[in-house]
């Protein structure tokens, strides 16, 4: 292979289709990964960041930020959306130019590839980790006359963490030097990361400087929505408020919410054979999709179990209720179901057939077992609760 | 007597062969055929076959893939400590040896169902290929992906493949907890008393007839199988004792036919051989030779459980008996037989009931190292330093297992041991130094 190959995938023989009708354009809209250009609802967040790195790159120092929130809150979006707004203003020569690299926490196998990511995206040079930390180590302390700032965004920042928590000291002390030039933007889920795996010295180098994304309101999200589609009139009014409001109470999650609206076109598109249909999406399509995405598999699951399986979750129910434990070995929980075997009029089941039943159970994880190879005295727990089983055993 | 197994697709004469050489097990062996279908029909993916100990699961299965020439992989899962072993073995009995050269130094499954694919896309199966598992359940301790792999490997190289696992533990032990592919279960019986007799018989001598061999391993059933009923334990001991049932014969004084005359000289001598030659007391070849020397009394030569005495340091046996007192005696009662002025214990309140004979029943309690050098002070008359020699000899009682330590290697503070000798070694032991143990037990008060 040449030595500077650029890594490529085929290319498509047939090109890809465009949207045909007013559904498939919705759905091109509003896939998560059509990021649009301008984000709405996150324009506080936006001009926070934005003053705090361009403010850095015009003073020449360094400094580093903590953004947190949920998954979904558009956390990246909204720090890629910063730094390509100040990349045009640095090509119009607003601000000064400056370097922005990237690097994802999930995308390494060792949190030290955190270096030699950082020094390749730098100057291309590749090196072993140890290597790479020491070449950047000096670039980042000695002066150096034309240095540009370099802004260094470090996603999921939770999985940099080692138990000496070296990477996540060197990342954080780099800006603090005076040569360095290093705007640091790190993103994490979880708020208080820094005072809960983090050992002093390093979140003290992380500093003050933090920002929480909100979970979406529903009234958000339903712009979120509404810009997406741009004025394409897929969706019926209320059917947006639905999935919005639906999502809002969950998590606030705009990547779900996407989803669940381009599930909906689906189903719509898919009964819109039926007489009744008038081409957008409804509120029956939109709540099959929600039932489809947010109820669990496992009343389902249950409810469609076989006759013997039925029985074995009731004796587990049964077993738990008399020893007043959560928890019980096969054996106890057998004889209830042989008992239960024969309250019904059922032909008692051999032991093996127990255990048969028990382990797919516990495949299914209904149950959770213990290794099959201590045999029927393996203890036995519920996996869902025991309201969900009672409920799914009496709807029928 | 050679029942009759058949199947279309196989040659009627191999069948017959095969069939020669599986007496008592033409169901078994019928059922799988008819599972393994013709040759160069798909079979199920995987045969689990259990049954106990000698009930000739290997047998009917080397038997069946030899006479009908099937290729097939005879893998022993005790020989393949790593799965390497198990790939290259596979791949060695199907493709040869240059393909299981091939696998990388240490190949993961998909290394090996790669290999698999390539070759036989090259050398696609005309015929069933087999791949015999034998001691099936040690692969429940390999990867936990193995075994729910080779149940369905039919389905990963798409090849005609059929892997049959055979074990003694029934299938519901092997069951992963994530789920997998059910194999065909398939159980192979204990053989009767009149299958027994029947397989023993077919390896008569030559030179006596078939019905007095035959009577011969009447008797020998009807002596050994209450406590054995494993073939090849049986044929064992048939083969061993046989020279001595044909002892009067050779001299003459009886005739073939006079069983009982028969049955009364060997009855004594296949009941000692119960208990020394079927515990492996006295091994066979001894055996033989004693047989051989009629003077010497069978049994008279002292097995390997009597040579229980060993030459222990005179510190060494009792600190040995210390350790034993410890272990056995609750330590509540120590002041009452290692003090000499212990003050006035009442009867009723020393010996509780439940505690009273149960001490040797439950086996040995753990004691800390300085209730065993309090009571070994106790029971040696002369003053003793406390020197390393006596803390050595505690370790290198640890070293020679008849002491055992219950608490963690690295525990230099006060740690704890259990004795592990029998009464009868320690009753031994007190002996040679004169001292009677038996007084200051607690169960033998």
């Amino acid at each position: 292979t040449p030595h500077c190959a650029t890594p490529s995938i085929p290319s498509r023989s047939l090109p890809a289709r465009q949207p045909a009708n007013v559904l498939e354009e919705a759905r091109t809209r509003l896939h998560v990964s059509s990021v649009p250009e301008s984000l709405p609802c996150r324009e506080q967040e936006f001009q926070d960041i934005y003053s705090f790195v361009e403010s850095k790159i015009i003073d020449g120092t360094g400094g580093c930020m903590y953004i947190s929130g949920v998954p979904g809150t558009g956390k990246t979006a909204t720090v890629h959306e910063v730094m390509r707004c100040l990349q045009h203003a640095a090509d119009v020569d607003e601000i000064p130019p400056f370097h922005f690299i990237e690097i994802n926490g999930m995308k390494m196998t060792d949190p030290h590839q955190a270096y030699v990511q950082i020094l390749q995206k730098l100057t291309g040079q590749k090196a072993t980790a140890d290597h790479a930390a020491a070449l950047l180590e000096k670039r980042f302390s000695n002066p150096a006359p034309r240095k540009e700032t370099t802004v260094l965004l470090v996603d999921e920042l939770d999985l940099l963490w080692t138990r000496k928590q070296n990477v996540m000291y060197n990342l954080f002390d780099w800006p603090t030097r005076r040569h360095a030039r290093l705007v640091v933007l790190t993103i994490a889920n979880t708020m208080d990361l820094p005072e809960r795996i983090m050992i002093n010295r390093v979140a003290s180098r992380l500093g003050l400087t933090r920002m929480s994304f909100q979970p979406y309101s529903f009234k958000q999200l339903q712009q979120i929505i509404m810009s997406r589609l741009n004025k394409v009139k897929a969706f019926e009014e209320d059917a947006l408020q639905l999935v919005s409001r639906k999502v809002a109470a969950l998590s606030g999650d705009a990547r779900r919410c996407l989803d669940i609206c381009r599930r909906a076109t689906e189903i719509c598109e898919h009964s819109a054979a039926e007489p009744s249909a008038t081409g957008l999406v409804g509120m029956s399509h939109v709540m099959e999709a929600l039932n489809e995405m947010f109820s669990s598999a496992y009343v389902t699951a249950i409810k469609c179990a076989s006759v013997q399986e039925q029985l074995f979750l009731r004796a587990v129910i049964a077993e738990f209720r008399r020893i007043g434990l959560e928890e019980a070995t096969f054996q106890q929980v057998f004889v209830q179901q042989q008992a239960l075997c024969r309250v019904e009029g059922l032909q008692p089941v051999s032991v093996s057939e127990g255990l048969a039943v028990c382990q797919r159970l516990g495949a299914c994880r209904l149950l959770l077992l213990e290794p099959s190879r201590l045999g029927v005295l393996q203890r036995v727990r519920l996996n869902v609760s025991q309201d969900d089983v009672l409920f799914a055993l009496k709807a029928d | 007597m050679t029942a009759l197994l058949e199947h279309p697709g196989y040659e009627e004469q191999r069948l017959r062969s095969a069939a020669e050489k599986l007496p008592c097990r033409e169901l078994q062996a019928g059922m799988l055929l008819s599972l393994m279908g013709q040759p160069q029909q798909y079979s199920y993916p995987s045969i689990f076959i259990y049954g106990h100990r000698a009930s000739g699961k290997s047998h009917v299965m080397q038997v069946l893939l030899k006479e009908l020439e099937l290729p097939h992989a005879t893998v022993s899962c005790v020989e393949c400590v790593s799965v390497a072993l198990l790939f290259e073995q596979v791949l060695l009995s199907f493709f040869g040896c240059d393909v299981a050269s091939l696998l990388p130094r240490s190949p993961s499954l998909s290394d090996f169902v790669r290999i698999y694919r390539q070759q036989c896309s090259q050398t696609p199966a005309k015929q069933t290929r087999y791949i015999v598992m034998e001691k099936a359940e040690l692969l429940r301790d390999t990867d936990a992906n193995l075994l729910p792999a080779l149940l369905r490997l039919q389905e990963l190289v798409e090849d005609n493949v059929t892997v049959i696992l055979l074990s003694e533990i029934v299938w519901d032990k092997f069951r992963p907890n994530t789920g997998c592919f059910e194999p065909l279960l398939l159980h192979f019986p204990d053989y009767s008393k009149a299958e027994l007799q029947q397989i023993l018989s077919q390896d008569r001598h030559p030179s006596y007839s078939a019905e007095f061999y035959s009577s011969y391993i009447n008797i020998l059933l009807g002596v050994f199988y209450s406590v054995c009923r494993d073939l090849r334990e049986l044929r064992h001991l048939a083969a061993l004792n046989f020279s001595k049932f044909c002892e009067p014969l050779a001299e003459g004084k009886v005739k073939e036919t006079d069983t009982h005359k028969l049955w009364r000289n060997i009855e004594p001598h296949l009941k000692k051989a119960m208990q020394t030659v079927y515990l492996r007391e006295v091994s066979s070849l001894q055996w033989e030779q004693m047989q051989q020397m009629e003077e010497k009394e069978s049994g008279a030569l002292r097995g390997l459980s009597a040579h229980t005495h060993v030459e222990l340091p005179y510190y060494s046996k009792f600190l040995l008996i210390a350790a034993y007192l410890a272990s056995y005696n609750p330590a509540r009662t120590d002041k009452r037989f290692f003090l000499k002025h212990h003050g006035k214990i009442r009867k009723t309140n020393f010996l509780k009931k439940n505690e009273k004979t149960s001490n040797h029943l439950l086996g040995p309690k753990p004691f800390p190292l300085d209730r065993l050098l309090a009571i070994f002070y106790s029971v040696v008359d002369s003053r003793v330093a406390p020197t390393a020699s006596i803390f050595s000899q505690i370790s290198s009682l640890v070293t020679l297992q008849l002491l055992t330590q219950v608490s963690h290697d690295d525990q230099l503070d006060a740690p704890k041991y259990k004795c592990a000798v029998s009464m009868d070694f320690i009753c031994a032991i007190s002996r040679t130094v004169s001292f009677d143990i038996v007084k200051y037990l607690y169960d033998f008060l």
